[in-house]
């Protein structure tokens, strides 16, 4: 009896030991970069994820995900981003891709150019604010007015 | 041909009943081999060297993450695939790979899903779990581009497999987790800042995922703990060494 038993548990294995090469698995819990308080940070800080600063940077600032400055931290870089929440302080020019959103103790000295501006009651910018998307608008409707101008003037003709 | 490598704490009377549970099920699937008892002080590679040479295919290490670590550390380049029996206490590397302990990680063994792993690297020593410097005055320069400091004693830990755990302060019940993600190594920093007289207080710690960093001491060797063993170092450049382990690892792994 104990040798059919073994002899049962046995079969499968044999199907089993074929070795299996598995393609790794996507993990689940990204791990962001994030530079805690007390923490400095001086150079190019680039990350492919997203950057928590919750202390200093100094230097330059590049993500092409989300970077989140909580209340307390600083930044003096030049900041490149995918999208940024904003509640410290900023000194140095901001090119965020997609969605800026200032909180009421945000500070910004410098330049920001930025898709989507959303800003809290009490938020601070000194600098010149740009939205690549009115440009656009603005030259798509001086192209087409001088379309219709040359349409009319051939018309005339 | 399998060799299994039991660590010197299996020895305890206490191990007999689980370790023959295991040793039948082997048998049942084929897969029994030879038996090596270490002690702490055996260098794992030159034995792992020779079983291969006399024909092992298959190392498999009995133990928990100190016996792992111990092996893995010297015997990462060795030709062979690698398993993994989780017995006894301290075993969060066998979550990770998601082998369960007991006798059902000999199931796993048996399915051989094999998956290429990496492991760091540091002043010439592989390592597999983690790498912890107490905390000591140092600065921390990532992948050549920029550098952290503090005005403060620093902790640095760099993970590999095992998830690091850590609370605000001693006293704190609540234990927060973060689970290493492959391609790359996590390097934790905590600031231990002086609270009144005679207090220390951990800070939130900082994060980065990182493939090259390099630890300098500013005042002189700071202590160095990977796998188990301490040394003490002026200097550490700890790297990312991809696919260097073939490994058997089961179905629900974690990565």
């Amino acid at each position: 009896m104990i040798f059919r038993r073994q002899n049962q548990t046995a079969e499968p294995i044999e199907e089993m030991e074929e070795q299996i090469e598995e393609q790794p698995v996507q993990s689940e819990d990204n791990v962001d970069t994030v530079v805690g308080p007390s923490v400095n940070v001086e150079g190019d800080f680039a990350s492919e994820g997203n950057i928590v600063v919750k202390g200093t940077v100094t230097g330059s600032v590049h993500t092409s995900k989300n970077l989140l400055v909580e209340q307390g931290a600083k930044i003096v870089a030049n900041v490149r981003a995918g999208s940024a929440t904003i509640a410290g302080e900023v000194r140095g020019n901001m090119k965020i891709k997609d969605y800026l959103e200032l909180a009421s103790t945000a500070r910004v000295v410098g330049d920001i150019e930025v898709k989507t501006i959303v800003m809290e009651a009490g938020a601070l910018i000194f600098g010149k604010v740009a939205m690549p998307g009115l440009e656009a608008a603005e030259t798509r409707s001086r192209g087409r007015s001088r379309k219709n101008e040359e349409v009319i003037d051939s018309q005339d003709e | 041909m399998y060799v299994y490598l039991y660590d010197n704490f299996l020895n305890n009377r206490k191990y007999n009943s689980i370790l023959k549970q295991i040793e039948v099920r082997l048998v049942e699937f084929g897969i029994a081999g030879k038996i090596l008892r270490l002690n702490n002080y055996i260098d794992a590679k030159p034995i792992i060297d020779d079983e291969i040479k006399r024909g092992a295919k298959n190392i498999i290490i009995v133990g928990n993450d100190r016996t792992f670590g111990h092996i893995l550390s010297r015997g990462a380049t060795c030709d062979c695939v690698f398993g993994f029996l989780p017995i006894g206490p301290d075993n969060d590397i066998a979550d990770v790979l998601g082998i369960p302990e007991g006798i059902d990680a000999a199931d796993v063994l048996a399915r051989r899903r094999k998956q290429k792993l990496d492991v760091g690297w540091f002043n010439n020593r592989f390592f597999v779990s983690q790498l912890h410097v107490p905390p000591a005055k140092v600065r921390v320069i990532y992948d050549e581009k920029f550098q952290v400091s503090t005005p403060f004693k620093m902790e640095v830990v760099v993970c590999n497999f095992q998830p690091f755990y850590w609370k605000r302060s001693n006293k704190d019940k609540e234990e927060f987790v973060v689970h290493p993600q492959d391609d790359k190594l996590e390097a934790f920093l905590r600031p231990l800042t002086k609270t009144g007289w005679f207090g220390y207080k951990y800070e939130d710690p900082s994060i980065f995922p990182f493939e090259e960093m390099e630890v300098i001491g500013e005042d002189g060797p700071f202590v160095v703990e990977a796998d188990g063993k301490s040394t003490k170092e002026v200097k550490v450049k700890i790297r990312l060494a991809k696919d260097k382990i073939d490994m058997i690892v089961g179905r629900d792994r974690k990565f």
